[in-house]
């Protein structure tokens, strides 16, 4: 290598190397989401999913195609995994942070997320896992073929102070059935998650579940959309909140026609500081008549300085619907209590068994009571 | 040993006065049984006993094989030896009668041990057996949904698996039908020993035809007023409390 070459080879890399620094600070300056940043306050997850297909699907590559994941019958067991540590210097591109930045970032970035198209029954469940140590922002796809049943659990998991913002969109076909389990986890104290989901039912029946787990702070944003007479789509989520944790979830359940049901149980145990909020709407469109409608929010207060913020509520624009929507938050029950522990079990433990219990009847009711026991 | 109570005074939580002295000493191995008219304080003293938080002693003292019950917490008298059969057993949504009974047995066990699996199950199961209850119940969610007679039934089988050397007894009987008395007293009786004691409390001849007691108090306005052998019981059978109300 001459003199000259060397020169420029050490000048490109001091460059980059200031490109990078630069990077790092305005990542470092970059606002964090939390409770009280408005930008995070309303989410549009039915329109990022629409923009989203849009956008890849109208793409001239066929990357999207071509990663695609086809289940069926052959490939029924598949547990992927993406560590995705490789995405900080995208993620400190981005200027500012707020819905329309994140849209951007999917569009950028699908490829990092899974897309399945599930052909054929599946035994068994498909698990997908998003692990990251800084941020991972994966677009899970997921469609269902027409009379076909399968399950799928998704994982995403914040190692130490790894970052998840995720969105995942569900396209049910007619006389399909699908359950998909959401675990959001993180192993360290300042794991961060926000997971946008829409779901949109052709005919078939969708039970979605979402668990949060020892997260600093998650946002959920959850759209039930049902486009036939005969769509069945329970949104269920149980968590148990600690610390100073705080979960943030907004769901809204659309009907476009009539003859179909939704429901949604959110339930939340809220122990020390930890605060949750929920934000729930049933929409029911002109003339989506024979509609059933519910949405019971409850949770289990377990410490005085635990905080609720509950919000449903009802839009119901056509004449023949049963809708309702019920919100509960109440500290645990004392005369249960009493009873665990006149049986010698210490309060501490009987408040979390009681606690488990109360969020037993989500699991059970997502899993089959056969896992009750 | 024994479970003595002296002089015991207690209240609602700033509420009424409702045990106005109540003296009594249950030696091991005996069967009392408490009876009285409605609003006595049968049932606060049962639970004042076990340490419910509605409650409050306002003066007097229990002892259990002479420790001092009132200084130990809810489960600390459990463990220590005590149980209550609850008149109005309560429902606990979501656990399940195994993982309760589990919890309970491992609450006793030294810190480090765990409780064998496999002879937890076989013993619930033969318990449940001698009490007619259907196996199903220990997936099922501590009393919720259950009928009042398998509530009762439900409490008894807590007992059996627990072992208490001092049992109370809450109106076990109300709920129970004919056949269904019989098989509980027939359980609380193979659990008669000379290590353990029972406290009774009942309206009714019926339950203490069955399990016959050694000695009956009448409690009438929070306070043991008389105390006599089994020939008391037919007496109240026969004429009703109002020869007592007199005395007191």
């Amino acid at each position: 290598m001459s003199m000259e070459e060397a020169f420029a080879l050490a000048e490109a890399e001091a460059k980059l190397k200031a490109a990078l620094n630069e990077c790092q600070a305005r990542f470092d300056k970059a606002k964090m989401p939390d409770r009280r940043n408005e930008d995070w306050r309303f989410g549009r997850p039915h329109v990022y999913a629409k923009q989203l297909v849009d956008t890849i699907t109208a793409r001239d590559n066929h990357n999207y195609f071509e990663r695609m994941v086809i289940c069926d019958k052959g490939n029924a067991a598949t547990r992927l995994t993406r560590d995705d540590d490789d995405l900080l210097q995208t993620e400190m591109l981005m200027q500012t942070i707020g819905s329309d930045a994140l849209l951007k970032r999917h569009i950028e970035r699908f490829e990092d997320g899974y897309s399945l198209y599930i052909e054929e029954d599946t035994t068994e469940v498909i698990e997908l896992v998003y692990e990251t140590r800084s941020f991972c922002s994966p677009s899970t796809f997921i469609m269902v073929a027409p009379g076909v049943k399968a399950e799928v659990h998704i994982i995403y998991s914040c190692l130490e102070i790894g970052n998840i913002f995720a969105a995942c969109n569900i396209q049910v076909a007619a006389g399909a059935e699908l359950k998909v389990r959401v675990q959001a986890e993180s192993d360290g104290s300042d794991g961060r998650c926000m997971i946008i989901t829409n779901i949109q039912n052709m005919g078939g029946k969708v039970m979605h579940l979402t668990e949060y787990r020892g997260l600093r702070w998650a946002r959920e944003e959850t759209v039930a959309e049902l486009y036939s007479p005969g769509s069945e789509t329970k949104l269920f989520s149980a968590n148990r909140l600690v610390g100073d944790s705080v979960l943030d979830q907004h769901t809204r359940q659309i009907h476009h026609v009539g003859g179909a049901s939704s429901d949604l149980l959110y339930k939340n145990v809220v122990d020390d500081n930890a605060t949750a909020i929920f934000a729930g709407n049933i929409y029911v469109a002109p003339g989506a008549h024979n509609t059933d409608a519910y949405q019971s929010n409850r949770n289990m207060l377990l410490s005085e300085k635990a905080t609720v913020h509950s919000l449903p509520g009802l839009e119901i624009l056509a004449d023949k619907v049963r809708c309702s929507h019920g919100s509960a938050s109440a500290p645990m029950d004392d005369e249960q209590l009493f009873y665990l522990c006149s049986r010698g079990i210490s309060r501490r433990d009987a408040q979390l068994l009681v606690a488990d219990g109360f969020l037993a009847d989500v699991l059970n009711k997502f899993h089959g009571e056969s896992q009750s026991s | 040993m024994s479970l003595v109570i002296k002089n015991l005074y207690a209240r609602v939580k700033d509420g009424a006065t409702i045990l106005n002295g109540v003296s009594l000493e249950i030696p091991k191995g005996e069967v009392h049984a408490i009876m009285g008219p409605n609003g006595s304080g049968k049932s606060t003293l049962s639970k004042v006993l076990c340490g419910h938080p509605d409650y409050e002693v306002i003066s007097g003292t229990a002892e259990l094989d002479g420790q001092d019950l009132f200084a130990m917490s809810v489960d600390e008298r459990s463990r220590a030896g005590l149980f209550l059969a609850f008149q109005y057993p309560v429902e606990v949504p979501g656990v399940s009668n195994a993982n309760f009974m589990r919890a309970a047995l491992q609450a006793r066990l030294p810190k480090g041990e765990e409780l064998d699996a496999v002879s937890f199950y076989k013993t619930m199961r033969s318990t449940m057996a001698q009490l007619g209850m259907d196996t199903k119940f220990t997936a099922r969610a501590v009393n919720e949904g259950f009928s009042g007679g398998e509530k009762k039934r439900n409490d008894v089988l807590q007992m059996m698996m627990l072992e208490p050397t001092y049992a109370i007894l809450d109106e076990t009987d109300s709920g129970l039908d004919v056949d269904a008395l019989r098989i509980v007293s027939d359980g609380v009786n193979a659990m008669r020993a000379p290590f353990r004691s029972f406290m009774i409390i009942t309206h009714y001849k019926r339950l203490l035809d069955y399990i016959r007691p050694d000695v009956v108090h009448v409690l009438y306005k929070g306070k043991i007023v008389r105390t006599a052998g089994y020939e008391l019981v037919e007496q109240i059978e026969e004429n009703g409390f109002d020869f007592l109300k007199t005395e007191a």
